[in-house]
């Protein structure tokens, strides 16, 4: 029993250790950016980058994605003879949800691991000093643009994704349920609205930044040689994965919450 | 001048330096000698703050850089060059733009008081890859396209670009051919000897400490176990240090041996 007890308060120990430096290396990021300047154009760079290389897999996860939707909801729908709403519950899932979720995790995958690994194979193989004993700060040359890049870039390829979404589903719809195109689009504003999209969007940068603060921090930290490059991207992708999860019941949470207020406030008050 | 005041550094349990203290003057060659993990690079990182240590002092120009915020180091940096184990040098750029990194710097042109043009940093990195005996053909190269031997020459090209008043090396020659490692040794002791540069060399290479160092310090179980001069070394009772010249000495040619 004890033992058990031992290895959880190791594992909260740890948790919380790794947050809290995960969250000074932000604090650090976010101020280099603010008090250094000429950072504007490595940041578009990279966002470009971030975004062209990812843009490819997100359009193909979205099509899919959708289309599998537009399955599981027909099924459903067919037995209540509701299938006019398939477009609008369609496009809801994908913009509250699997849009943001599918998007972070992808991100993880490709950039995050490609960051966590190109900078930690920096940091043993003694690039980052060098940078240093140059005279260049290496989280204003480095870090800031990777870390913004890959935030804003979670922004845009949750709106392209969601888009390509759209059409793909709505395209599934028609070949395979007999689904109107224009008809799936109607049903559309009455499930998903301004606030959704916004909702959306934030869920997807708070996803970003998890994405972007782990590989960076993690790569930027790395120690030990190719096993340490190995064990930060590892590590890497075992922590945004479950910091997204857990962000994600929050964010949900948060973005429901203000959506009801957004609501509330739009009708002037009444419930 | 490179001071350090009783300096101690640990890893985890590990103590690495206990209460070191040595002084470097200017224009002096030191060679840091001992064996893998007796914090040879560690102290080299230490003079230029990439690491801090537990407790002491380190003065580089009179200058307390153990208390110095990023900011203040990046001044002191600036007249530091260190060439490391690795060749350190960044995959994503060419050898051209590797080598003109440091011209590019803030804290360059502050020194400098003006920008250098495009035309001038060429002829910069072209003068600095000569003195490493590389030539313009490799400016367009990228760093996994040459040969670790020829990295580990621009990575030196690049230290010296800037021109700075002290030179710190991480073994240096660990890689290179018997020729370049000669060109090597006689640039430090040429930089030295010419342009007042204060040089700290980290190396496992005795023969080369003894023929181009002023003095050797001999790390061993996180503290100094002998500094002086090479004749001085040379006469030591320690047993290391005499592994460490019988060793150099049987690969010496018997004329050599004598001196």
């Amino acid at each position: 029993m004890s033992e058990i007890l031992k290895i959880i308060t190791r594992f909260i120990h740890q948790s919380v250790v790794e947050v809290g430096s995960v969250l000074l290396f932000v604090f650090k990021v976010i101020k280099t950016a603010a008090t250094t300047r000429g950072n504007l154009r490595p940041i578009v760079q990279q966002i470009s980058y971030v975004s062209f290389r990812s843009l490819p897999t997100v359009a193909f996860a979205g099509i899919f994605v959708g289309a599998i939707m537009v399955l599981q909801f027909n099924v459903i729908l067919v037995q209540y003879n509701a299938e006019v709403f398939l477009g609008g519950l369609n496009t809801s899932a994908v913009v509250r949800e699997i849009g943001p979720l599918i998007i972070s995790f992808l991100l993880a995958g490709k950039i995050g691991a490609y960051t966590a690994a190109e900078l930690g194979t920096m940091r043993v193989t003694e690039q980052i000093d060098a940078i240093e004993c140059l005279g260049t700060n290496p989280i204003q040359y480095l870090i800031v643009p990777r870390f913004f890049g890959i935030v804003i870039s979670s922004l845009i390829l949750l709106l392209l994704g969601v888009m390509i979404s759209v059409v793909g589903s709505m395209f599934v719809a028609k070949v395979l349920c007999g689904i109107n195109p224009l008809q799936f689009l109607n049903a559309i504003p009455r499930f998903t609205n301004y606030w959704t999209l916004a909702g959306s969007s934030f869920k997807s940068m708070v996803y970003g930044t998890i994405v972007a603060s782990v590989a960076c921090h993690r790569g930027y930290t790395a120690s030990g040689g190719a096993r340490g490059v190995g064990k930060a991207v590892t590590l890497s992708a075992v922590f945004i994965n479950l910091y997204i999860v857990i962000a994600d019941y929050f964010t949900t949470d948060i973005v429901s919450t203000l959506i009801e207020l957004g609501h509330h406030w739009m009708n002037g008050g009444e419930n | 001048m490179i001071r350090f005041e009783n300096v101690t550094k640990s890893f985890g349990p590990k103590t690495i330096l206990k209460n070191v203290s040595f002084e470097v003057s200017t224009g002096e060659i030191l060679f840091i000698l001992g064996k893998s993990g007796m914090g040879k690079s560690v102290t080299l990182k230490h003079i230029v703050g990439v690491m801090k240590p537990d407790s002491g002092k380190i003065y580089v120009d009179g200058k307390d850089v153990t208390s110095m915020s990023d900011l203040q180091l990046e001044s002191v940096r600036s007249t530091c060059g260190m060439v490391f184990q690795h060749p350190a040098l960044l995959d994503s750029l060419n050898v051209y733009q590797n080598v003109s990194f440091g011209l590019r710097t803030p804290q360059f042109n502050h020194a400098m008081k003006r920008t250098l043009n495009e035309e001038e940093i060429k002829t910069r990195v072209l003068e600095k890859l000569s003195l490493v005996n590389l030539g313009p053909e490799i400016l367009e190269r990228m760093p996994p396209e040459i040969s670790y031997g020829m990295q580990k020459r621009v990575s030196l090209a690049r230290t010296l670009a800037p021109g700075p008043s002290y030179l710190l090396f991480d073994e240096p020659t660990t890689g290179l051919d018997p020729i370049t490692t000669n060109a090597v040794n006689d640039l430090i002791f040429e930089l030295s000897r010419k342009l007042k540069v204060t040089s700290v060399v980290v190396s496992h290479d005795m023969a080369c400490a003894l023929k181009i160092a002023d003095r050797i310090l001999v790390l061993d179980q996180a503290g100094i176990l002998a500094i002086g001069t090479v004749s001085e070394i040379k006469r030591s009772s320690e047993a290391l240090i005499q592994d460490f010249l019988s060793e150099t000495l049987a690969l010496l040619p018997p004329e050599e041996r004598a001196k």
